[in-house]
């Protein structure tokens, strides 16, 4: 058996494997080590019977059927005198009982672990083996460690010949064992003190066939010099642990078994790396199933590397080493790529599109990775229950349906708004600018939706019954609002507050509802979004900043390629390399610590200038306050109708000169980080505006709303136009004027000043005023979302063209999405939490005016909502409503209950953070340490090697492989690490999440 | 985007491309595209992207590029290329050597060796999580964490 075995070993021409390896001989082949076959009984008792003994039973089991039945070692041993005693050689040690008690020692896990490796490897090795015997057989090895798939064993006749290298390499007689077997030899000695070694040639060509070894720890390494050695040796060296990582190794393989590991392999045939592939595709999953181990550094890369160059020989070991991912076509099969897979199997159609598009592989990979997917999971569908007709057609439903909704993104975003131009201006300002200009954006798309909702439910059932307008029409009303527009839709006195009802039969359309559960609707629609859209953004980009540093890495790894105009290029590499050198001498400077005097100065001015910002504002509000208060008897004094104006004029000059004052302080406060300097301009402007509003606020609600006026909510609604008007007209002229006139000042008359920066701060603020006075608004004149509409629409193609021609990109890097989070925080939180407080008022507290609005003749706006539910409670249409709204709405128990169970899960999360910042921390801890391991272990390798060169220098070419293994196991080492990290990562996100 | 990529050239790839999947297009037109043209990276991201790391695109790199550079993909994937991108070497770290061609890239060249040499050593002393004097992925991957603007400005639009 052996000898045939041996020639079919030898017949074979297309060995590449073996060609391959016989590269590495000639450093091993001086072989002083004893190689006859009489020897070898001796070394039964030595540790590695264990390798012999596998592989009779390799042999039993292809001659005897029946074998699997022995579950313990005596039987074992008795039923391995069978084969042996066909073979020629082996029948002695096989009747040696110290081999049987060898065999019993815990030792035997480990051994017994051994045939899956040598055996698919070397099935892929034969072209004759088919792909299914290849997969028996490393199954069996699976059930071989339980010794109890055995019977499969035999079945697969193919092994016969992919037995054939092991079994040459058992067999004494062929001469290349004895080549290989000599630096085996000689690490032994080393590390075993072993003398009488001959059994080494048998497993002499083991390790080629494993290429890179399976140690469980760096010990068994440092023992052996042989690094390359295989997974046998070190087993026998410390037997008990590696037959205790075998168990755990073992159940693993059970388990990945069960779970669908078994597919690929079947059709592995069609998989796009073709014939070579197949055999690729085969083997790596069985090695992969013992790769999961935890106790094996690492698993992968090196089988990995061993296949590849022999079997699709597109690339060398070097890559196969290295971190996975480059390791081209082969990381499909890969046992990264295996693991991937089986991932992906369990997952829903959408969640696993999503984790490939995810990947970092290229198209073709990611195509090729989810047909094998797709093929597994249509495998093991069809093996569970055939797909009967209605799933079938559900499924082309859905793929309808998903195509369906590919073409119409397709078509959205082809017809979306401004995208050229956006282009343009991130190509030539950069992200920071663009922000900007994707606020107003976002800004519009959220009128848009207020003003549809307001349009459908409000202003088309009021057009079914519109009055005649009697009023004249004027050309001034557009800019005063008053006039012609009070008696159109756009006002709250011109709504009807009877029932809409066309004919005796149609429905009912209470207007009283209609008007104020659609602006509540609204405004919880806009909260929702806001919050949501906040939250998103802090998500992201407030990830972890209690360790935001200073960061020249950012700036250097974030160069924002969105900008792709020329000029722009070089002006910002120019930037860039002026902010490196100012953070440079930062840095440098650190250490100096400023004078006290100068210090004292410093502060000072701080001071100051607060104190002339906020008395800025305050006397604005209180100006503000006295012409409002003057304005009405004014407005009586004067019957010019454009005298109202005065009002909005005096607030928009406010608007538009006072922060440009406040600019002006940066000259004398002189911030050390243009960031703060941001910061405290935008503090100071946002004070500004939100005063000046609440105070027109006050001004509203309590003079002119209980002054009486006949329509008093129409007046607010004119006067909140008038602002947002005047306010759109002076942004506008400080586009065309100011900011022209500022270039024409900046490159004719003073060249030193240059052109001015897009101001990013001012102009969001601007947005955001803007849109405080649009939500106030909505509920006094419904139509004001289409008015600002209207303006931004035209506000972005005017900022457009005054950025194209009178500014130059900012020449300091910002923070945009930082800032863009803070904008919409500021949007949420003083602008919209306020407009809902002035709103509450409204409708809680004020009597509606008597003649005019749907809300005439009630106490309160709110009464209406009381009315509803009296007459529904009457009616018990509708329990349900009525239930709600006393049990839970009306009801303070249940808002106190609310209140604390929010209380209650907030404080739990907040104890979930601090417990993660703890785990941050220790994990950050940990990766540094590893580190310093790594950093360690090398040292005493690189000390190991220099030893070992000295003392023999022949041994270079293994060394060098060696080095090549600490190379992956680096690159194990810092997956986990990533592993670590990306945990931390992900923990990060979900207290926020 | 399969227009753009005929209109690199025309010559070259057939309108019906599923006919001859396996044209490349060269580099020289790659890198003249109007969002690469001036770029400093526009060599390293051809490089990247292509197959055999010669710049050369077919088809399906280039869908690569793009679908990586595009908005939608997700924050790992984007530091997995620009990794990639600043990895002048290939040897799947960032070393000193890499971060001077990065450095001068950037800066044209404008900054003196000594500067260079001196934001080199700060930026591995700020970044290099475990020490080992070159920034790994992770390494690379952990500080683009903590730089928010790194999602918007690592973008091209199309």
């Amino acid at each position: 058996m052996s000898a045939y075995r041996n020639s079919a070993y030898e017949e074979d021409p297309d060995y590449p494997d073996y060609s391959g390896f016989r590269n590495h001989t000639p450093g091993y082949l001086k072989t002083p080590g004893p190689l006859n076959n009489s020897d070898e009984p001796s070394t039964r008792s030595s540790p590695y019977p264990a390798e012999s003994r596998t592989s009779p039973d390799y042999l039993g089991s292809l001659a005897e059927p029946d074998y699997p039945g022995s579950q313990n070692n005596p039987a074992y041993g008795g039923t391995r005198s069978h084969p042996y005693s066909a073979g020629t050689d082996y029948t002695k040690p096989l009747a040696e009982p110290d081999y049987i008690g060898s065999q019993r020692n815990p030792y035997q896990p480990g051994s017994s672990g051994e045939p899956d490796y040598s055996q698919s490897q070397r099935n892929p090795d034969f072209p004759g083996s088919k792909g299914s015997g290849n997969y028996t057989g490393s199954r069996i090895n699976q059930d071989y460690l339980d010794f109890v798939g055995e019977s499969d064993y035999p079945g697969a006749e193919e092994n016969l010949n992919s037995s054939g290298p092991r079994a040459s390499s058992n067999h004494p007689g062929s001469r290349r064992n004895l080549e290989h077997a000599s630096p085996r030899v000689k690490a032994y000695i080393d590390s075993l003190g072993e003398p009488d070694y001959p059994g080494a040639e048998s497993q002499a060509n083991y390790p080629h066939f494993f290429g890179e070894p399976d140690y469980p720890g760096a010990e068994d390494h440092q023992n052996s010099p042989d690094f390359w050695g295989e997974p046998d040796y070190p087993g026998a060296e410390n037997g008990h642990d590696y037959g205790s990582s075998e168990d755990l190794e073992m159940a693993r393989q059970m388990l990945n078994r069960t779970s669908s590991v078994q597919p690929p392999y079947h059709h592995e045939g069609v998989s796009p790396l073709g014939t070579l592939g197949r055999e690729d595709v085969d083997y790596p999953e069985s090695i992969e199933m013992q790769s999961v181990e935890m106790a094996n550094p690492y698993p992968g890369a090196p089988d990995n590397g061993y296949v590849n160059p022999a079997y699709v020989g597109d690339e060398g070991p070097g890559p196969a080493y290295g971190d996975p991912p480059l390791s081209g076509h082969n990381w499909l099969t890969s046992p990264q790529g295996q693991k991937l897979i089986e991932s992906l199997i369990p997952m829903t159609s959408r969640d696993r599109i999503k984790a490939i598009r995810n990947q970092p592989r290229t198209m073709e990979e990611k195509r090729n990775l989810r047909k094998m997917v797709d093929k597994e999971k249509s495998k093991q569908s069809r093996r569970i229950l055939e797909l009967n007709c209605c799933a079938q057609c559900l499924n082309s439903i859905s793929l309808a349906y998903r195509r369906f909704k590919n073409n119409l993104s397709e078509l959205l975003s082809s017809i979306s708004l401004w995208q050229k131009t956006l282009k343009v201006i991130g190509g030539k300002f950069g992200t920071s600018v663009l922000s900007y200009f994707n606020f107003l954006k976002w800004l519009l798309k959220f009128n848009i939706f207020s003003f549809i909702v307001t349009f459908s439910f409000i202003i088309i059932p009021q057009l079914t019954v519109m009055e005649k307008n009697r009023l004249q029409f004027t050309g001034l009303e557009f800019l005063t609002g008053a006039g012609y527009f009070t008696n159109t839709v756009m006002y709250y006195g011109f709504y009807t507050n009877s029932t809409i009802r066309h004919g005796s039969s149609g429905a009912s359309y209470n207007m009283q509802l209609a008007y104020i559960f659609t602006i509540g609707g609204c405004l919880v629609i806009c909260f929702f979004s806001l919050l949501f859209s906040m939250a998103r953004y802090f998500r992201n980009n407030f990830i972890n900043p209690h360790i935001y540093s200073r960061g020249i890495a950012k700036l250097i790894f974030c160069w924002d390629f969105t900008v792709t105009h020329e000029s722009a290029v070089k002006l910002k590499q120019k930037n860039l390399s002026t902010e490196i050198r100012e953070n440079l001498s930062e840095i440098r400077q650190e250490n100096v610590k400023l004078a006290f005097n100068r210090q004292f100065i410093r502060f000072s001015a701080h001071v100051a200038a607060w104190v002339v910002s906020s008395g800025a504002a305050i006397s604005c509000c209180v100006a503000v306050y006295y012409l409002a208060d003057n304005n009405l008897q004014f407005l009586e004094n004067h019957s010019n109708p454009g005298a109202v104006l005065l009002l909005p004029f005096v607030v928009s000059c406010i608007n538009l000169v006072v922060p440009r004052f406040y600019s002006l302080f940066r000259l004398v406060e002189r911030y050390e980080m243009p960031r703060h300097e941001v910061y405290t301009l935008l503090i100071r402007n946002i004070f500004l505006k939100i005063s000046i509003i609440g105070i027109l606020c006050y001004y509203w609600l309590n003079i002119v709303a209980l002054d009486s006026e006949e329509c008093w909510e129409t007046l607010i609604g004119q006067e909140i136009y008038r602002l947002l008007l005047m306010d759109f007209v002076f942004s506008l002229a400080d586009s065309f004027l100011g900011e022209f006139l500022r270039r024409i000042i900046g490159m004719r008359l003073i060249t030193s000043i240059g052109l001015q920066e897009f101001d990013i701060a001012r102009n969001v603020l601007e947005l955001i005023y803007a849109q405080t006075l649009v939500w106030i608004g909505t509920f006094f004149c419904p139509l004001l979302p289409f008015i600002q509409m209207i303006t931004l629409f035209i506000m972005f193609y005017v900022k457009n063209i005054s950025l194209m021609m009178n500014f130059q990109p900012p020449s300091k890097a910002w923070r945009a999405s930082q800032m863009m989070t803070f904008f919409i925080f500021l949007l949420f939180f003083p602008s919209f939490t306020g407009v809902l407080c002035t709103l509450a008022i409204t409708i809680w507290r004020l009597k509606p005016s008597a003649d005019c609005g749907p809300f005439r003749g009630l106490q309160f706006f709110i009464e209406s909502i009381y009315s509803w539910i009296d007459t529904l409670n009457k009616r018990r249409s509708y329990p349900w409503v009525v239930w709600i709204y006393q049990n839970l709405i009306g009801s303070v128990h249940f808002f106190f209950i609310l209140t604390l169970i929010v209380l209650i899960i907030t404080y739990l999360y907040w104890q979930i953070t601090e417990g993660r910042k703890i785990m941050i921390r220790l994990l950050h801890e940990q990766i540094i340490n590893e580190g310093k391991d790594k950093m360690f272990l090398i040292d005493k390798l690189i000390k190991l090697q220099g030893m070992e060169k000295r003392a023999n220098p022949t041994l270079f070419t293994l060394e060098r492989r060696d080095s090549e293994q600490w190379g992956s196991l680096l690159v194990r080492q810092h997956d986990a690490a990533r592993d670590l990290r990306f945990r931390q990562s992900f923990q990060e996100d979900n207290p926020k999440a | 985007l399969f227009y753009r990529y005929q209109d690199l050239a025309p010559q070259l790839v057939p309108l019906d491309y599923t006919s001859c999947p396996d044209v490349k297009v060269p580099y020289e037109l790659i890198g003249s595209m109007p969002e690469l043209k001036d770029n400093p990276f526009r060599q390293r991201i051809a490089q990247v992207f292509s197959e055999d790391g010669d710049g050369h695109m077919t088809l399906d790199n280039f869908l690569d590029m793009f679908s990586v550079m595009s908005e939608m993909a997700p924050r790992d994937l984007k530091a997995y290329y620009a990794f990639k991108i600043h990895d002048f070497n290939n040897d799947d770290y960032i070393c000193a050597w890499d971060l001077e061609q990065t450095v001068t890239k950037l800066t044209r060249g404008e900054l003196s060796t000594e500067e260079v040499s001196l934001i080199c050593e700060k930026v591995l002393d700020e970044a290099d999580g475990d020490h080992d004097g070159r920034l790994s992925l992770e390494d690379f991957q952990n500080m683009i964490l903590r730089a928010p603007d790194f999602l918007s400005t690592f973008h091209i639009r199309i």
